[in-house]
């Protein structure tokens, strides 16, 4: 998969939902993520450098592998 | 069925809770209060002679044939416009009308040519069945008198003749032009006998007047003055069959009108519950791609893209494609294959195209063409209400006091529903347009809009929130309804987060390009002015913040308690005319049928039992992710059905490059489109005309599509998918789509009361139709949201990241014209196209200046991701720094220059907003050239000659 | 002292020369004052000094004038037996007063009716037009209290009135002698009647051809508007079409539409102008408004007139006939006391061949029914109709077949195009009495064609083509939408019937 698509995919996602603020946001991008990704999405955005994501999306992806 | 004439009860229906009872030729009748004498006695089976009444139309009294005596009143009344009253004793054949109605007759026949028996109504001419009807013998003035018979026939409308020898004047095409239709084309020119029907000025004709070639004045034509050419080439039709339009989202319900197997013409049905009768260029007149010579009825295979196509047989086809899919399914796995469903095609394909993914290719890898056009509005409305669906029926609009018009522009995209709102306008509702264009609703014969805010392309989530700021801080909220209706904590955040000052008028004005006066008047109309619905298109959601803008919406008509009742709302329009249910048939790669997550094990068990296969319990790839895989190799095989995405689709060059990395791509159309340039299996498509089903549109309503005629192809298209089904051994047994629909019932709640059979016998049913609505749901969310309580979701306004910059100054948005659908597929095989042969692109004056254009010149619109070239057109209609084109014709290619950036939560991509240059060009650009130059390779068939496109 | 001249400025002492008499008055000294006109059209231009009349005068007559010796003396103009014979209650100003003077105005009892009403509740004022039995002076005699009563109850925002000053009838002038000559007092009327519905917007709408009451009537409304605030004013200009003085026309027209004529129901009091409850009423009947409205109006209007005709109406003599002007009297005076003892005769000297009462679709009325009562309905049952009460005279020399024909040449000219009988029929009428004139017709080159085997193949006789002829007029008169197609087979019918001499070859 395109790296950076996804990782620009995931940094919109969190920076569309960071107004509810960042506890819920984080549960939010996790969430939106597992409902509408393809899981080898998901995998290509694991394997990617983590620094590329914004702190929330990172978190987001780091509760996901914890769930996942 | 036969032939028959729809029936016409002479005035309009009037709706009224007191009831006349009056007595009509002996016979006693009992009416609505209001309805005019005319239309009791046709309602009590009588029939008044009459000319210049229609049903459609305010009653006129011109013709003069419908007098009738009643008892204590002076003279002969109109009985058109002579409404009913209690205990009224009325004759309509007496000694001294039939006298009178012979005597009007007489008169007009005395100006009107005498050769019926030749003329192209005959036999379905009203001037003849009353003549007929009041027994004329004789003319007694003679035929040497004055008279209009040596005027001239105006055909320059490519679909129908004005042949102004025939006219008698009754007004009824002015009046549908009028009432109708709302765009007051046409006049009566002069006065008295001189008296003749004008399209535009004396100048025009009707193909230069501001005639939109709705058909309504064919329509409402007793004669044969206006006339369509089909009808005087083919002749009178003899059957008729009901079926639905398959152009954009209103869902027109039309008559097709048949002799032999030969369409004469598409007639709009007057108990279409969509279209009331109505219908524009597109479903009236453009169907003539059915038998366009570029149709392709024959299967074909290749190797690869750069062989001759291969005409084959059915059989071989189907088993090449199946042993392909096969292989590529062992070799990759199952989610290496996906499909595209197609919003054109019938909810019973869709369904069938998704199952066949799910249950025969084994993956979640089916999207739909909705991802381009409304994802955004299933996501944001699930979101905030609980359905993915607009909430009220097209009549609602009739109720409404102030329309909320954004991003849409339904005077050339739904120009039925257009029509209806304007007549809602023309009775004193007020409008309010957002959009960067001056669309033609902003100001247009008796059409006003009270506020038009000319927002900076991309900027829809700030002025949207901007209102609420209004709404919230002037203390303009419906607090009681929020209180009953909504999560009260949720809007109380919401309310806190819009009422920064931040997000006040004056703060984003800057950003949003609108003074902030005219946002505030707005807003407080908005929220103010009664009834306040909202109308929406593809300007909210084709934008990074698409599913943000549906939310903010959502939010308004909450916060305002604008929901659950007549004439308020939520209203998407949709684009195609079964983009509603192609998303209901569960074509998204993460639901089923009925919105329902992949990921939900009931659900799925459910599915799984019926289908009797195990389903991948993960959501697919959506179409941007399919052609990313394809290139990244983990994607090898897309079938698509009735799309073709790489006109459609943005970013053209990445599109290319998915579907080449394909091993096999399978097109299923009704012709070589661009996507097929990339094809390796080319399954022949089956017109609306050819199949049976179902069509949902954009406000739910689920209606009978029916076969007109057989396919040309020998298949419908849910045979195709049946039979390609089957060559991989799934083995399905479906006879009829009504069977398939009899499957979505049974698997889905929301359609659990719909068969055909329910649907024959109610003419069209809104879902969701169950135990606890079994005739279907007009106005949704009445007494309490879908997911329970309303919730207001907080939506930041976040700027794309496509930016303007020295180099690329200017913001390009698209669109469409009224003439042509979408990639032009089947409008441009049409005489469609003498409206609107080529994209042009729309520049103001100001920047057209600053590059030296002129209109007609040829100039490059290059974006970051590449360029065209087309023709300017220097206009106002855009603001300073905005251009503006379409997407009709492969030629242009206007996605060559669209980006890849896409809503946050759906991906639908950001067709509104490019950063752009224009400079002069001396035509076509070099990669025009090549791509035309592929297309031609790529097209070839053997043993053909080389296929023009 | 100066010596006061006063001289009309009605545009038809204009017409005969009033200007130059005007500054010759001054050339010699005297001061001119322009007043309206008495309504005494073969004086005119008629002179006033001291109360004395001279007329018609011409500037070399003014040394006699001055000195007394013109022969043109008429004695005193309030006692001259066309005057003096009348009951003048709408025109009670006509000749003595200065048009735009407020001044003239209020000095002879304007704005009493106005702040009468005023002191009334809306109701009351209806009530007291109801009482007085004023009809509409327009044509059709509606009773105005009545239109007034259901504008009044008609629920709406918005109400409108509307007067009709599109006088287009042949022979009438009042309209344009009122406007010019005492506008205040239809201004009046109007505020009246806006008072008694709840309207507050009115307009008046003028035909073109009439530049001089326009003027009068604009220069009018600025000066009184003050006085009859809260109601505003307009006058809108017709572009000539004789249709436009049919009252959904004329909305139409203000409304920026064609001049079409609208079916009714709806009827104009309900949804009339913009679609909002409307009174339209003509000239003379908002004029009549201010007199009933002063104290014991209604009672003194009422006692006038005979049966269900009350009041007085300012009947129009013209045509051929020697005493031409205005003659307000009240209903129930005949033809013969007109035509004769007020008009004295025709112009021409020769006998009275017709007379046409109500415009060019009035019927003709030979000598021999010249006692029939003016009152609306002795006229109906007489199937001629008394119309706006213009009178147009005719001697022994008048064509009556020609007149015939004029009628449906008229209705052809005028029509909307509407309604079939009155769009295809006028034509078919003309082509029609021309070929009676002419002696009937043949088998014409389409009938005798083999192909239309169900055509006549005889020749038509001039009695089918008169049976024609009346059953085309029985369509006319029933199927037509208004009254232009409605009422062009009175004179038609009225000519064939009594001089059937003058439709032979």
């Amino acid at each position: 998969m395109n790296v950076d698509t996804l990782v620009m995919m995931a940094n919109q996602i969190a920076r569309n939902l960071a107004a509810r603020g960042e506890e819920v946001a984080v549960a939010a991008v996790a969430e939106h993520i597992r409902d509408f990704w393809d899981p080898r999405m998901i995998k290509a955005l694991h394997e990617a450098a983590r620094d590329s994501l914004e702190p929330i999306a990172r978190a987001a992806l780091t509760r996901l592998g914890d769930s996942g | 069925m036969g032939y028959e004439p729809q029936a016409d009860f002479g005035t309009p229906e009037v709706l009224s809770e007191i009831t006349v009872t009056l007595t009509i030729d002996g016979r006693p009748i009992s009416v609505p209060a209001g309805t005019s004498v005319m239309r009791a006695a046709a309602e009590s089976g009588g029939s008044i002679p009459k000319l210049c009444a229609s049903d459609n139309l305010a009653a006129f009294g011109s013709c003069r044939l419908c007098l009738v005596e009643v008892d204590g009143m002076r003279g002969t009344p109109a009985s058109c416009t002579t409404p009913v009253a209690e205990g009224m004793v009325v004759h309509t054949q007496t000694p001294r009308l039939q006298r009178l109605r012979k005597g009007v007759m007489e008169l007009y026949i005395s100006d009107h040519p005498l050769d019926c028996l030749t003329c192209s109504a005959n036999n379905d001419c009203e001037l003849q069945d009353t003549a007929a009807q009041v027994g004329l013998r004789d003319v007694r003035y003679g035929y040497e008198g004055a008279s209009h018979l040596g005027l001239g026939v105006d055909s320059s409308n490519p679909y129908f003749d004005f042949d102004p020898s025939k006219c008698i004047a009754c007004s009824r095409c002015v009046r549908a032009c009028d009432e109708v239709q709302g765009t007051l084309a046409l006049t009566m020119d002069g006065r008295g006998f001189a008296s003749t029907i004008s399209a535009g000025q004396s100048a025009d004709n009707f193909l230069s007047s501001e005639c939109v070639s709705c058909g309504a004045c064919v329509q409402a034509c007793p004669t044969a003055t206006l006339q369509e050419k089909a009808v005087k080439e083919i002749g009178k039709p003899e059957r008729a069959v009901i079926t639905t339009c398959a152009y954009c989202g209103v869902g027109c319900t039309f008559r097709a009108e048949m002799r032999g197997e030969q369409l004469v013409r598409m007639v709009p049905w007057k108990d279409g519950k969509a279209n009331r009768g109505h219908s524009c260029v597109k479903g009236r007149f453009a169907w003539g791609y059915a038998h366009h010579k570029d149709r392709i009825t024959s299967p074909m295979i290749r190797e690869s893209i750069d062989q001759p196509w291969r005409e084959v047989s059915w059989d071989e086809a189907l088993s090449h494609t199946a042993t392909r899919l096969n292989a590529i399914k062992a070799q990759h796995g199952a989610r290496a294959l996906g499909g595209i469903t197609s919003s054109r095609c019938t909810n019973e394909e869709t369904f069938l195209v998704q199952k066949l993914v799910r249950a025969g290719f084994g993956s979640n890898n089916v999207d739909t063409c909705a991802r381009v056009c409304h994802s955004p509005t299933g996501y944001g409305l699930k979101q905030t209400f609980g359905t993915s669906a607009g909430t009220q029926d097209f009549d609602s609009v009739m109720d409404a006091d102030v329309i909320l018009l954004i991003g849409a522009n339904p005077t050339d995209a739904h120009p039925v529903f257009a029509s209806r709102m304007k007549r809602r306008l023309r009775q004193g509702a007020k409008l309010i347009v957002i959009d960067p264009r001056r669309i033609d609703l902003v100001r247009s014969p008796h059409v006003e809009a009270a506020h038009h805010l000319p927002l900076q392309p991309g900027t829809n989530v700030a002025v949207l929130t901007a209102m609420a700021h209004v709404i919230v801080t002037e203390k303009l909220a419906d607090e009681a309804f929020i209180r009953e209706r909504c999560d009260w904590d949720e809007y109380q955040d919401w309310a806190a987060f819009v009422a920064d000052e931040r997000h006040s008028p004056e703060a984003l004005e800057a950003v949003t390009r609108v003074p902030a006066a005219d946002l505030r008047a707005a807003a407080r109309l908005y929220a103010t002015g009664g009834n306040g619905a909202i109308y929406y298109g593809l300007g909210v959601t084709e934008h990074s913040q698409g599913s943000s803008t549906v939310m903010a919406i959502a939010n308004l008509a909450m916060a305002t308690g604008n929901i659950g009742r007549r004439g308020v709302g939520v209203n998407p329009l949709r684009g195609q005319n079964n983009v509603q249910g192609a998303c209901d048939m569960g074509s998204f790669p993460h639901e089923l049928s009925g919105y329902r997550h992949i990921s939900d094990g009931a659900t799925r068990a459910l599915f799984e039992a019926d289908w009797g296969v195990a389903l991948d319990p993960d959501p697919g790839l959506r179409i941007p992710n399919m052609l990313d895989a394809a290139v990244d190799g983990s994607f090898r095989a897309l079938y698509v059905q009735g799309e073709d995405i790489l006109q459609s689709d943005p970013n053209t060059h990445h599109v290319a490059a998915g579907l080449k990395a394909m091993d096999l791509v399978i097109v299923h159309d009704l012709f070589l489109n661009e996507t097929a340039n990339y094809a390796h299996v080319f399954l022949p498509g089956s017109t609306f005309l050819e199949k049976d089903g179902t069509f949902t549109n954009a406000e739910r309503r689920i209606q009978l599509v029916r076969k007109v005629m057989e396919p040309a192809n020998g298949m419908s298209d849910w045979q195709v998918t049946q039979a390609l089904a089957n060559a991989m051994g799934l083995g399905w047994s479906y006879s009829h789509p009504r069977e398939i629909m009899d499957e979505v019932a049974r698997l889905t709640p929301s359609f659990a009361g719909v068969s055909f059979a329910r649907l024959e016998e109610a003419g069209s049913l809104q879902w969701p139709v169950n135990a606890a609505h079994p005739d279907g749901s007009p106005i949704m969310h009445e007494d309490g949201f879908v997911r329970g309580k309303g919730h207001f979701v907080v939506t930041d306004y976040i700027p794309t990241d496509e930016r303007t910059g020295p180099r690329y100054p200017l913001l390009l948005t698209t669109g469409r014209i009224l003439s042509q659908y979408n990639v032009g597929a089947q409008t441009r095989r049409t005489e469609n196209s003498i409206w609107h042969d080529e994209d042009v692109l729309e520049i103001h004056p100001t920047d057209a200046e600053n590059r030296g254009l002129n209109t007609g010149d040829w100039v490059r619109l290059a974006s970051r991701t590449g360029e065209t070239t087309l023709r300017a057109l220097v206009t106002d209609r855009v603001a300073p720094g905005v251009v503006y084109t379409t997407f009709h014709h492969p030629s242009t290619q206007a996605n060559v220059v669209t980006t890849d950036y896409s809503d946050w939560a759906t991906n639908c991509p950001e067709y509104k907003v490019t950063a752009v240059q224009v400079a002069p060009s001396n035509g076509p650009s070099d990669w025009q050239r090549d791509y035309d130059a592929q297309a031609r390779q790529s097209r070839r068939i053997a043993g053909h000659a080389e296929a023009a496109e | 002292m100066k010596r006061v001249a006063r001289i009309s400025d009605d545009a038809l002492s204009i017409a005969c020369g009033a200007e130059a008499v005007a500054q010759a008055f001054e050339a010699a000294g005297c001061t001119v004052e322009r007043v309206s006109s008495w309504g005494m059209h073969w004086l005119e231009p008629l002179v006033e000094i001291d109360g004395i009349g001279y007329g018609p005068a011409m500037p070399a007559d003014v040394p006699a004038m001055l000195d007394g010796t013109s022969a043109k003396c008429i004695g005193k103009i309030s006692d001259h037996p066309f005057i003096a014979g009348q009951q003048r209650l709408t025109f009670a100003r006509a000749g003595k007063t200065r048009p735009l003077s407020l001044e003239d105005y209020a000095t002879t009892g304007g704005w009493a009716g106005l702040n009468r009403a005023r002191s009334l509740e809306p109701a009351q004022v209806v009530a007291e037009v109801l009482q007085s039995g004023l009809r509409g002076r327009g044509g059709a005699g509606f009773p105005a209290g009545v239109k007034w009563k259901t504008v009044a109850k008609a629920a709406g925002a918005r109400k409108y009135i509307v007067c009709n000053a599109d006088e287009g009838d042949s022979g009438t002038f009042a309209d344009r002698m009122l406007m010019e000559g005492d506008p205040f007092q239809l201004i009046e009327g109007m505020a009246i009647a806006a008072y008694a519905v709840g309207a507050q917007r009115g307009y008046i709408y003028v035909r073109s051809e009439y530049p001089h009451a326009i003027a009068k009537l604009n220069a009018a409304i600025e000066l009184a508007a003050g006085i009859i605030a809260p109601l505003r004013l307009e006058v809108r200009m017709g572009a000539g079409a004789y249709v436009c003085g049919e009252e959904t026309s004329l909305l139409n027209s203000i409304e920026g539409k064609r001049g079409e004529v609208r079916a009714k129901p709806p009827l104009p009091a309900l949804q009339g102008l913009f679609g909002c409850p409307t009174v339209v009423n003509n000239v003379l009947t908002l004029a009549a408004v201010p007199h009933i409205l002063t104290e014991g109006g209604a009672s003194l209007y009422d006692s006038l007139g005979v049966d269900r005709s009350k009041g007085t109406m300012p009947i129009q003599l013209a045509g051929n006939i020697k005493h031409g002007g205005l003659y307000e009297i009240a209903f129930g005076i005949t033809l013969n006391e007109l035509i004769y003892e007020i008009g004295g005769g025709t112009a021409s000297g020769r006998p009275v061949k017709a007379v046409q009462v109500g415009g060019p679709l009035g019927a003709y009325i030979p000598p021999d029914q010249f006692d029939l009562r003016f009152a609306y309905e002795d006229y109906a049952q007489a199937d001629a109709l008394i119309g706006h009460a213009g009178i147009v005279v005719f001697d022994e020399s008048a064509d009556m077949g020609h007149m015939a024909r004029f009628a449906m040449e008229f209705c052809a000219a005028e029509s909307c195009g509407k309604c079939t009988p009155c769009r295809i029929g006028s034509t078919r009428g003309v082509e029609l009495i021309d070929r009676i004139r002419a002696g009937g017709r043949g088998v014409d080159a389409v009938e005798v064609l083999p192909q239309m085997h169900n055509a006549r193949k005889t020749r038509r006789s001039t009695e089918d083509d008169i049976a024609l002829l009346e059953d085309l007029c029985e369509t006319m008169k029933f199927g037509s939408l208004c009254a232009l197609g409605g009422f062009t087979p009175y004179p038609v019918l009225s000519a064939l019937k009594h001089w059937p001499e003058d439709f032979r070859p």
